[in-house]
């Protein structure tokens, strides 16, 4: 077993076999020996899942693009911060939670456990029909209710990284949404990470919506850093859309160049449903963000946008001259977004556009895979990908898959790799706007064609912000030439 | 009139890409002067405001032009807008993603930086818009779209005008700004350039046909054929240049040679 398996598995320990032997080991995890034997069950057959298949290699088809092994250079010595003195705030940490400077109300997670006291009164006053629980207090209380919603759209057999989650689980938001609940103004949900002073640490930050019939939801997901967080986050979400239901999720990754970022979303939808995924990744450090996809009855659709921005990383002042130390420098983003829809039922569409401006020695990866199975007939699938190059050490490697079994479907896909429009850079120009300034500005309008598709406005809003703070800080916009790499099939094409 | 003209050109060779255009142009223009430039196609027309401003892809291979005394060559294309050039494009770029209004006040800002004047902010640039806006007659929706998507062929160039009421440039460059104008959206952009005519500014229309110099009546029109200044006078010229057509000019100067 690699290093870093071994280490996260020799903190697992403590889930499984709680003693009171091992009381520190209890402390450290936070989980009670109160934790129902089915889940005890469901992590055994998880961790034993992720031992198998070990942290993912490019050997693998799906992870050709990303090199994981950073995740075996850190050496974990805590797994999430569940002391039980830190929950109710007195833990005497000083964690610099990046400013929201929205008005509204923001459910905060720390390390991936729900922090009551940094919350506030996010969950009063919800809407008739709309409840939101703690993952732990649901498990506490009313383990049953979980139990055959918790899970059930990972399969562990193939994406070890979501098994290592799901032997994880200890605590994570559940929205419940009753047939017919409305949730109009968006719940936002924070999930900080924090570090360990001596060594790295690993949070397991859980989602899952259950949205009734016809329901509604907006939701936002933020994953940010106090500070540098050297370490590991591995979320998963998953989203349960019954008939006509209809959600829309913003997720914003914004982790340090230190932390490794994962995300596992999942989704599926029943008849009618619709399913509105946004996902910006904004941070410097590696991201591997899968989303997966199933249409699994008629006239059920997702839109699914995406972008990522690469730059080089800033360290934090600590940090650079630790780096110095070793005479190394931070890598820059890693970008990797795999995403898979499929199309299990007629009549569903899919229309997916994932954007990347990539700066500095930043490195993006798309794969996007669109099944579409036999009885799918009258599919509509769309998929693009355009991508920025603003630096000639920046890279990107984009792929489309298409499987398509059904003689009936329309499915579209595109990915370009090109650098600002010299026409539009030199109008701009001709009009006294400086090379620096013309560039951000096409940038951003680039970026801002994902964000203008957010429905909800305040979420928008918020979206805006953060992607053009993030544009910002990639500071001078080069416009040299940039290098691709483009496998598979390039450019586009139409199947009919 | 002043003594030195606003706008020296001096026996200006350029080409556009490898292909050599211009063949010795010589212009003086004087502050307060409005002056045609016309020929028919591929005389030149479009390189030689392309080089005025600067634009990649077009390179002055001898000769000179000074902007105010200064040479106009030794500028990138934004300290040349901030000093005071202008073209308005024959084919104005649609920017997806850019707001008008943010662009224009953007525009108008880093003018004014450059003037050593303070920013406007958003209230008073707006109060500004609204006011340039009612003389090109634009609807007001049209500044929260897009730079000219989606905006007509009239829209495109009503909007070219805006920027240069907003900018208030000393020299104004309009290449075949009368292009794909149906009479109305002529009037409305003659109408536009007729508000900046000014004792302090030059401006030189670049056109193919005599229709827009109806509007807007030039002191000199100067005719130009194969890189060249062939023919210049008054706006009699251009009169004599619609009844009789280019092949008179061409046949003339090869008659002549």
């Amino acid at each position: 077993m690699s290093k870093a398996a071994e280490s996260l598995s020799r903190l697992h320990a403590a889930l499984l076999l709680p003693s009171p032997s091992d009381a520190d080991s209890l402390a450290t995890s936070g989980i009670t020996a109160a934790q129902p034997e089915w889940l005890r069950e469901q992590r055994r057959e998880a961790l034993a899942r992720f031992e198998e298949q070990g942290v993912p290699t490019r050997r693998l088809e799906n992870w050709k693009g990303t090199n994981f092994a950073p995740l075996e250079a850190l050496s974990f010595t805590r797994a999430g911060m569940a002391s039980s003195n830190f929950m109710s705030g007195g833990d005497g940490i000083d964690i610099a939670i990046p400013e929201t400077e929205e008005p509204a109300a923001t459910l905060v997670f720390v390390d991936g456990r729900f922090d009551a006291t940094r919350s506030g009164d996010a969950d009063k006053d919800l809407p008739a029909g709309v409840e939101i629980k703690s993952i732990a207090d649901l498990l506490q209380a009313d383990p049953d209710r979980l139990r055959p919603l918790l899970a059930q759209l990972t399969d562990t057999k193939r994406q070890a990284l979501t098994a290592l989650q799901n032997a994880f689980i200890e605590d994570g938001l559940v929205l419940f949404l009753e047939a017919g609940a409305r949730l109009i103004e968006p719940l936002r949900v924070q999930f900080v990470s924090t570090g360990s002073p001596d060594g790295a640490s690993a949070s397991f930050p859980r989602l899952l919506v259950v949205a009734g019939e016809n329901s509604e939801a907006t939701l936002l997901t933020e994953h940010v850093c106090a500070g540098t967080a050297t370490g590991f986050t591995n979320y998963v979400a998953e989203f349960l859309l019954a008939r006509g239901a209809r959600v829309e999720v913003v997720e914003i990754q914004s982790e340090s160049a230190e932390r490794i970022h994962v995300t596992s979303a999942f989704a599926r939808l029943e008849q009618d449903a619709h399913f509105d995924s946004h996902v910006f990744t904004l941070g410097t450090g590696l991201v591997r963000s899968e989303l997966e996809i199933t249409l699994a009855e008629p006239r059920a659709e997702t839109r699914m946008r995406g972008f990522y921005l690469g730059r080089d990383a800033e360290p934090s002042e600590s940090q650079a001259s630790k780096t110095k130390a070793a005479g190394e420098k931070l890598p820059g983003s890693h970008i990797d977004h795999f995403t898979t829809v499929d199309h299990a039922a007629p009549h569903c569409t899919s229309d997916q556009e994932y954007r990347g401006v990539l700066g500095g020695a930043s490195k993006g990866v798309f794969r996007g895979r669109v099944i579409v199975r036999p009885d799918a007939q009258k599919t509509e699938a769309r998929q693009q990908n355009p991508n920025l190059l603003i630096s000639d050490k920046a890279s990107v490697d984009t792929k489309p898959q298409l499987e398509i079994y059904a003689d009936d479907v329309r499915a579209s896909h595109g990915s370009t790799i090109g650098q600002l429009d010299q026409e539009a850079l030199f109008f701009l120009r001709a009009r006294g706007l400086g090379p620096d300034e013309a560039r951000l500005l096409l940038t951003r309008a680039f970026a801002h064609s994902v964000v203008g598709g957010i429905t909800n406005e305040s979420l928008r809003s918020t979206t805006t912000r953060r992607v053009d703070a993030a544009l910002a800080s990639v500071g001078a916009l080069s416009s040299t030439n940039a290098a691709a790499t483009s496998s598979g099939a390039p450019g586009s094409g139409d199947h009919r | 009139m002043p003594d030195t003209p606003l706008i020296q050109i001096r026996d200006l060779h350029a080409t556009a890409g490898d292909t050599p255009i211009l063949k010795g142009i010589n212009l003086d223009l004087y502050a307060g002067e409005v002056h045609a430039i016309m020929g028919p196609n591929g005389s030149g027309k479009s390189t030689l405001s392309n080089v005025l401003v600067g634009k990649p892809g077009y390179e002055i291979t001898s000769g000179e032009v000074f902007f105010r005394g200064k040479n106009l060559a030794e500028m990138d294309p934004e300290i040349r807008a901030r000093e005071g050039v202008f073209l308005a494009f024959q084919y104005p770029v649609e920017i997806p993603g850019v707001a008008n209004t943010y662009f224009l006040r953007t525009a108008v800002n880093a003018i004014r930086e450059h003037q050593g004047l303070e920013d406007l902010d958003a209230i008073d640039f707006l109060t500004l818009l609204k006011e340039k806006m009612k003389l090109v007659e634009m609807p007001e929706d049209m500044m929260a779209r897009a730079i000219n998507e989606g905006f007509s062929g009239g829209e495109k160039k009503r909007n070219e005008i805006l920027q240069m009421l907003l900018l208030e440039p000393s020299f104004c460059i309009l290449d075949e700004t009368d292009s794909g104008l149906d009479i109305d959206a002529l009037r409305i952009v003659a109408n536009g350039v007729n508000q900046m005519r000014s004792p302090d500014r030059a401006m030189l229309l670049i056109t193919h046909y005599q229709r827009l110099l109806d509007y807007i009546v030039p002191d000199h029109v100067h005719v130009l054929s194969g890189g060249k200044i062939v023919r210049s006078g008054d706006k009699d010229l251009a009169l004599e240049l619609e009844e009789k057509g280019y092949g008179w000019i061409e046949q003339g100067e090869g008659a002549s040679a």
